[in-house]
Order: C-alpha cells, then structure tokens, then sequence
C-alpha cells in the first residue's frame, strides 16, 4: 500500500536527514531558565486574575464558600437568563432553583444550543494570562457544553489559581486528555486590527472565585 | 596604542573624509594609527549577493593581512559583522584549520570605530565640538550584529554644542541593503521614503550613523529631494574641533 | 483587482510581483496599520516579561532538539495518537496530502467540509481540489471568510486578510451574503459572519484543520486561535481531519509552557490567545468521533537534511517576522507569490520548492535582521537568506546567459579587483575619470547608465573625491598632505 511505503520513504528520510552530531542535547539537558515559579502572595495572584480577567471583558465576581450557592442564584438571576446547561457532575445544589436546568444526559447540539447558558466548573486558572484550564472533567462539562450558549458561569476555587503558565503543567500528575485554556471571551481582530468580542464562542463569561 | 585602519573599499574611494576623520581623531586620543596599503574590501557585497567563494578569498586576504596587527578599527558597522558573523562558517567550508585558528586569534582585536573609541579607549568624551542640530540613524548591523547600544549616543552626547534631535522608528531600516538597493530598487526606495520621512521630521541639520552605506542611501535620497538636510560620519563629528571643523561635503 | 498568484510555480520573481503593490497606497496604509498595531502590542508585552529571553532560549533550543529527533518522536506521537484512536497517514508530498484527505471524506460522503486556518492546507492548495472533486470547502476564521468570500489570498499566516479594510469587507459581505444594508462596522461585519457560519458548524458533519501542535508524549494535537472557531469545529463534526506538517511535533504536554507563552505574545500581541484546544485521538461522548492525522512532508525533510538551513522547520507560524520586516510593511504579503510570506516564506518557500522555484524571495530581504530579533525560537533567517542566495548563485553562475548579466559581470570584477591592492587602486582612478563626465558640478551623479539606473531612479550618488582615503594617505606620509 503507498501509505505504508510513504511512512517508510519519509521516516526513512528523516532518519537519513538526522545523522549528524547532535547540537541540541538531551530532553532532560534542555534550557528552562524561564520563571516556573509565582512570587505573589495567595491574594495578590487572585487580584491579578481578576484584573487580567477584567481586562477581556469577562465578569468577576468574589464570595466564600458558604455564599457560592447564592451568589450563583444572584449572577444567574443578574444575567436575566433561566435556560441553563449543566454538566453531568456539576454538585447538585449548584442547580439553584427558579432556572430550567438541562442536565447533560447525552444532549444534543440542537438541545444544547437552545440552552441560555451554561455554569462549569474549572480545573485551574493561570493569573499571569488570566487564563481558565478546563479538563472536562464531570463538573467541567464536555466541550461542547461550555461552547455553544452564549453565557458561560465558570465557578473556580482560590486554590485552583496559580500564577504562572509552567506552575498549571507542574499541577498536572498526567497530561489530560482533552483541555480548553480559555483566555478571554471569543474575539477577533481580522477586520483593521479592531478587536470585537464575541464571533463563535460564548460572548459572556462570568467568573465566581470562591475564596476556599 | 597602536591600532591599524581598515577603510573598508567604499569608504577608501567615495568616502575618504570618513577615514581622514578616523585618523585625525584617533592621533587626537594618543593612538599611533597605522595603515596597509595591501588593504581591499572585507567580501561583504559578495557574501550577501551569494558569492560565497568570492567572499572566502577576500575573507583570507583579511586574516592574512591583519594577522599580526594590534588592533583592527574600522569605521562601517557592516563590515565588522560581516567579519564576526559571516568569516567563521566561510573559513569553516571553504578554509583551513590553519585560517581558522588565525581568524580566532584575531577577532577579538577588531573594533568597529565606536566599540574601539569607547570599549578600548575608553573614553566618551573626545573633546569634540559641532555646533549642530543632529540626528542618528542606528544602522542595523550596528544595531543588531554588534549591539552597539547606547555607546553612539555616549559619545554624540559628550560633543559640545550638539543639539542631538531624537529619531521616531530608530530600529527600522533605511532600505540599503547592498545589492538589495537594485535588484530590489523600487521596494528599497518606498523604505528609504519611509525612512527618510522620520529623518527630516527631526528638523536636524545632520543625519550621522557609524555606516556610510546608510548615509550614502539617505544623503542619495535627500540630494534628489533638495532636503535641508545633509550626512555625516560620526567619526567626521567626533574629529571636529573649534579649530579644525568638520569638512562637510 | 489583480488576483494574487500564491503558487511559487507560477508567481513573477519578487521585484515585479511588489510593483502592483507599490503603486497601491490604500493597501499600503492597511498593512503598515496592521503591522504597526501587532509590533507594538508585542513590544509592549515582551517588555513585561522580564524572563523573555530565557523563554525563548527554551523555545529555541526545544524545537533544536525535536529536530534532532523528528523520527523518534514522530512515531512516538503515531504512536500514542493510534491508541488513543486516531488515525494517523503519512503524506510524501501535496499531491498524497490532498488524496488521504478526498479519500478520508468520500468514505464520509461528505458534500461540504468546514475548516479551522491552517496555511498547510493552502500550501499544497487543498480547496480547489476539494471544489474540482465536489466537495465545497467552507473556511470558518473570519478573515479566511473575508478571503473565501472576496475570491483573495491571504497575505499574513496570522491575520491572513490584514490588506482588506472595514469597507472593503462590507462589499464582499453585503454582495455575497445578501445584506445590502450591512455598513462597516468592524462588530456588526463580524456578526454577519456569525450568523453566516452557524448553521454551518451544526450541520456540518466533516471539519479539517492545521495543527500547532502535535504532543509525542500523548498523542494529543493542539490548536489555539482567537474566535471560536477552531473549537466550533474540532467539537461538533463527526469526523475530523488534521493536516500538519511532520514539523510541529513536541516532546511533553509540558513543553506546552515554553510554547504557548511564546506564541501568543509574538503572533497577537497578547498574554495568550483566547482559546487553546487539545485533544487526543477520540474521547467516548466529545467531540468527533473520527478523527485522521495527516502528516505532511511536502520537502520538509530536505530541509533538514542541511544542518544550517534545517533551523527553518523549527517555525511555530507566529508571523512577528513578517510584522517586523521593513518589506513586508511595504510589499504585504502576495508579492512573496506563496502562502508563506515575509521573511519565513522567504527562506521556506525556496527550501519546500526544493530550490526550484521562488529563487528571488531569499534576495526579498535588505538583511536588517529584524525577523532574528523578534524570533521566539531564534531562527536566524539572514543567515539562512545569505545561504540561499549562495545556494541560487550556484545554480545560475554556470548558466551561458548569465555570463553577461550585469551582476554576475559585476561581481566576477569586483573580486579580480579586490584580490590586488594594485588592482583596486587602478580601478577607483578608473571610476573617478569613468565617472567624471556624468558628475554635475556639485559633484553628484543624478543619473547613471544601464544597472545603475536601478540607483539613480530615485537617488543621487554623491560622485568620486579626487582623492581617495590611500592616496591621502601616501601624500601625508610623503608630507604634502593638507591637514
């Protein structure tokens, strides 16, 4: 089959290619002299999230954790929406009442999309880029869920926060098989460098730090 | 001191005020300055047009001639990255070990003009005086080959009655390039009218730079335009005195 | 409009490709905006980061090392990808490319396919023959919409559409989707296209996108991009196709940390772009449920066979060269005639040719060394363009026409010249009285004939002292020199 012989004329190449001594060196001796570690205090990460996530529009809001489930009621209730998707693990008394909640039992895009909104939880946020790592796992929801509505409450725990990109990898005992790093709402800047929030994704993100 | 003078082929023949100032201004700091006729070109137009044999054998010419010098200055920031940047791989393909080892020898004793006044000399001030409205065009080797940094603006700044006028988008080039001005002559002149728009908008009455490739691009452009405006060498600034002013052309 | 030819087969060389751009100002202004908007933003976060150079040293040195063991790792990510339950195909050249992916989407009986950006599929020039096999390929990234709509080619890899302003979208939107009353607003243009791409991601079976990266470790591919798009289609199709070059593997999930930080920063001006996808062959109940990986070569192992052109591959297609070059800004990006512009395409286009096309991009370049600077992964593209042009000077110096073009004539004298002190002497006495008759008496030359005409068109040459610097010299030391 030419696949086959494809596979084995390019690696073949490649192999013929690289021969020479190497320069670079090992993975292990590879230079990372970059900052891998945060210098901020536990509070001053947060506020950075904040503000970084301010920055792209997004709306933040604090509470403890004994607060979450009416602050969750009250950004819904601020949002004006009441159709709301739910990942399958999201905790149950996340679900607040007055909201017609549609539980992710195998929804379809269709039912999906007719949905107002979702609320996830997340895995991590990095405060530097003001970034939102999502694993999808059961509170996170499948990808698709925190995709089509065009509201998305994301739920995050001071703990979760670090503030540099390379503390998340350091975080993860396993390399995920899905993720989502979401920085900011959709946007683009493809018509005279004008930045418009809002093309495909979610136009509206909203942030609830529960201080844990 | 003693310190040999490469003048570099262009500055030999279209620019050799450039080199009078050189000589003056460094006999003026207590160097005894020396020159070898045998001297040509460093191989740099050869080099960047593709001509990598031609560029060797005028790369060998250089480490031979120079071999046992003091010191190497020279006043085009071009040539000196060309030497630093381009002799090692030529030698390496086309030389010898022999050429090699010479070459390492020598390098670390050529000085572009700048690096030599202030890294070898060190001194910032050298006692010039222009009384001029000037601007500085940071060629691009000497900007990013050699990392001249602040040094051209250490030394402008210690000539007394320099007015030196700040240059808007100093990191861009002129659109020189060597060959590329006329293989590529049309998109070389729409840089050098950008350029050239920053420069006159400094309301200098000098544009200087450590590169008169650059200057010979600029003043090219600002005599077809009747611009108020004329280049110079930086070395020519430095060398000018109350007593003995610049010749400006 | 003069349609851009992107086929380095058939675009003119470099110098007459420019003209038509040149003597267009509007287009000019749009990519000068651009280009000055991204820099600046850039510069602004790169300055804030006070571990930059660290970070791109790392980046630098990783790709170095993929390089190095672009076989080991490749396998590895065939590996891992195949248990996850992808399926992986390896394509020599374009041609193969295009065939795995029209036979991938017959099996699917797909009519139509949605695509995330990706430049690899424009390289070996993926939609027309999709269109000419009847599979109607629909781009989903605003500016490739632009760009599909308007019947243009991109002239950035990042901001394909950067030469296209607000009105000129309006009239391609308004006459191809049917909105007459649309006006120029940048937010309701790009609600247009909302609107327009939709139904297509929900309806849509098939998708095709590019890669940035391809993680040897998991198995796992990963895009970033800005709008949405790329996740619309990596999540709602049934099967997904992913085209990328055999280049973009890297080691660890981990190395993600050095990459993404600088990727982002150089292609967008931002601390990250707002969404990064990764995925692993196929999750049970997410997202497709095929899923192919194409692994191109189309060259690229050619180019690694040459150990100092070979850093080429080790692009991550974040395009700060292209916004930081003082062409670029004045040509934009149609005139490099390839999907590759700027300084990238300058010495990748050439290289994935085989060097047998494109041979004037290596020379589209003043070698101010810009691109190097803003390089996150320390490509050192003027050493490789001076290496190209060494590479095309060989090809044609033995060719009989050269013999008596001005340049190769030129050079060839300038080094008997050079070779002898006596030689140069002469010479420069020759060029002074050469010279004399078309010098004014302000002692410049407003016009010089034939090649040197390609100076005097738009400047002066300041005519030929009457004394060198070495004659100077020889008369001082005789002590008859001025002072």
């Amino acid at each position: 089959m030419s696949a086959t012989r494809s596979r084995s004329a390019v690696l073949g190449r490649i192999r013929a290619a690289t021969t020479t001594t190497p320069h670079a060196g090992t993975y292990e001796s590879l230079p990372r002299a970059y900052r891998m570690q945060g210098e901020l205090s536990s509070d001053q990460c947060v506020a950075l999230l904040i503000e970084r996530l301010r920055e792209y529009d997004a709306d933040i809001t604090e509470c403890t954790p004994d607060a979450l489930i009416p602050t969750i009621a009250t950004q819904i209730a601020k949002s004006g929406r009441s159709i709301l998707a739910a990942p399958i693990g999201l905790p149950e008394d996340w679900l607040v009442p007055g909201c017609d909640w549609r539980v992710d039992h195998d929804l379809s895009h269709d039912q999906i999309e007719q949905t107002q909104g979702v609320v996830t939880a997340a895995t991590c946020a990095v405060a530097e880029s003001g970034t939102i790592v999502l694993h999808h796992g059961p509170a996170e929801g499948r990808r698709v869920l925190s995709l089509l509505p065009d509201w998305h409450l994301c739920v995050l725990k001071t703990s979760q926060v670090v503030e540099t990109l390379p503390e998340y990898f350091a975080r993860c005992d396993a390399p995920p098989a899905l993720a989502t790093f979401i920085s900011g709402p959709s946007a683009t800047a493809d018509i005279e460098m004008t930045r418009i929030k809002g093309v495909h994704g979610p136009r509206f993100l909203n942030v609830i730090v529960v201080r844990d | 001191m003693r310190a040999s003078l490469f003048i570099t082929c262009y500055n030999d023949t279209l620019f050799p005020e450039t080199g009078r100032a050189v000589v003056t201004l460094l006999e003026r700091l207590g160097v005894e300055v020396e020159f070898r006729p045998a001297q040509t070109c460093c191989g740099q137009m050869h080099a960047n047009t593709g001509f990598r044999g031609e560029a060797f054998s005028l790369a060998k010419q250089f480490v031979r001639l120079y071999a046992d010098a003091k010191a190497v200055v020279i006043p085009s920031s071009s040539c000196v990255a060309m030497i630093r940047d381009q002799y090692p791989a030529l030698i390496d393909e086309l030389g010898n070990q022999d050429l090699r080892r010479d070459f390492d020898a020598l390098l670390p004793r050529v000085h572009e003009f700048s690096e030599f006044v202030v890294d070898v000399l060190q001194v910032e001030n050298v006692g010039a005086y222009f009384p001029h409205r000037v601007t500085y065009h940071a060629s691009c080797h000497g900007l990013r080959a050699l990392e001249l940094g602040d040094r051209p603006f250490r030394l402008l700044k210690n000539v007394e009655g320099l007015d030196l006028a700040p240059l808007d988008h100093l990191d861009r080039c002129c659109g020189f390039g060597g060959t590329f001005s006329v293989k590529n002559a049309e998109v070389s002149s729409a840089m050098m009218t950008a350029k050239l728009q920053d420069v006159l908008a400094t309301r200098a009455e000098f544009c200087t730079a450590l590169d008169n490739s650059c200057l010979m691009h600029l003043g090219g452009a600002m005599h077809r335009e009747f611009a108020a405006m004329r280049t110079i060498h930086m070395a020519q600034i430095l060398a000018s005195t109350r007593e003995h002013p610049a010749e400006v052309l | 409009m003069i349609h851009p030819v992107l086929d380095p087969k058939l675009a003119p060389p470099f110098p007459k490709a420019a003209l038509p751009v040149l003597r267009n100002p509007q287009l000019r202004k749009n990519v000068a905006h651009a280009t000055d908007v991204i820099t600046s933003k850039r510069g602004r976060l790169v300055a804030e980061k006070d571990d930059w150079q660290a970070l791109r040293d790392a980046a630098s040195a990783l790709r170095a090392h993929v390089l190095e063991n672009l076989g080991t790792y490749l396998e590895q990510f065939e590996e891992r990808c195949t248990a996850a339950g992808g399926v992986v195909h390896w394509a020599a050249d374009a041609a193969e490319a295009r065939e795995i992916i029209l036979n991938i989407l017959r099996d699917e009986n797909a009519s139509e396919v949605i695509k995330i950006k990706t430049m690899t599929s424009a390289e070996i020039q993926l939609n027309p023959f999709l269109a000419q096999n009847g599979i109607e390929p629909h781009e989903t990234d605003l500016a490739e919409i632009i760009l599909q709509l308007g019947k243009d080619e991109p002239s950035h890899i990042v901001v394909p559409a950067l030469h296209v302003n607000r009105s000129q979208v309006r009239d391609i939107f308004a006459r191809t989707m049917h909105l007459p009353d649309l006006s120029d607003n940048p937010q309701e243009l790009t609600a247009a296209a909302r609107t327009y791409l939709r139904k297509k991601f929900l309806t849509v079976p098939t998708a095709i996108s590019g890669a940035n990266f391809l993680i040897a470790e998991t198995g796992g591919v990963s895009v970033v991009e800005s709008e949405g798009n790329g996740r619309m289609c990596l999540t709602l199709p049934r099967t997904m196709i992913t085209l990328a070059g055999i280049e973009k593997v890297i080691p660890r999930y981990r190395d993600l940390e050095i990459m993404l930080q600088v990727l982002a920063r150089s292609a967008t001006g931002e601390r990250m772009n707002p969404y990064t996808s990764l995925w692993t062959g196929v999750t049970k109940g997410d997202g497709p449920q095929r899923f192919h990986v194409v692994l191109l070569d189309n060259g690229r192992s050619d180019i690694l066979q040459r150990e100092r052109e070979r850093q080429t591959l080790k692009c991550i297609r974040c395009a700060a060269c292209m916004n930081a070059c003082p062409v670029y800004r004045q040509t934009g990006g149609h005139a490099y005639g390839s999907v590759y512009p700027g300084p990238i395409g300058a010495i990748l286009t050439p290289q994935l040719m085989k060097m047998e096309y494109a041979q004037s991009l290596p020379y589209a370049s003043s070698l101010c060394g810009a691109c190097y600077e803003v390089c996150p992964v320390k490509i050192n593209i003027p050493e490789v363009l001076i290496d190209l042009r060494a590479k095309v000077t060989d090809q044609e110096r033995n060719e009989e026409r050269r013999f008596f073009d001005p340049l190769y004539l030129g050079m060839r004298m300038a080094n008997k010249v050079f070779a002898s002190a006596g030689r140069f002497q002469a010479a420069q006495r020759m060029m002074r009285i050469g010279l004399k008759p078309l010098t004014g008496k302000d002692g410049w030359i407003r016009s010089l004939p034939a090649y040197g005409a390609r100076w005097t068109m738009t400047r002066d040459l300041r005519g030929v002292p009457q004394q060198s610097f070495r004659e100077w010299w020889t008369s001082r030391a005789n002590g008859k020199a001025k002072p």
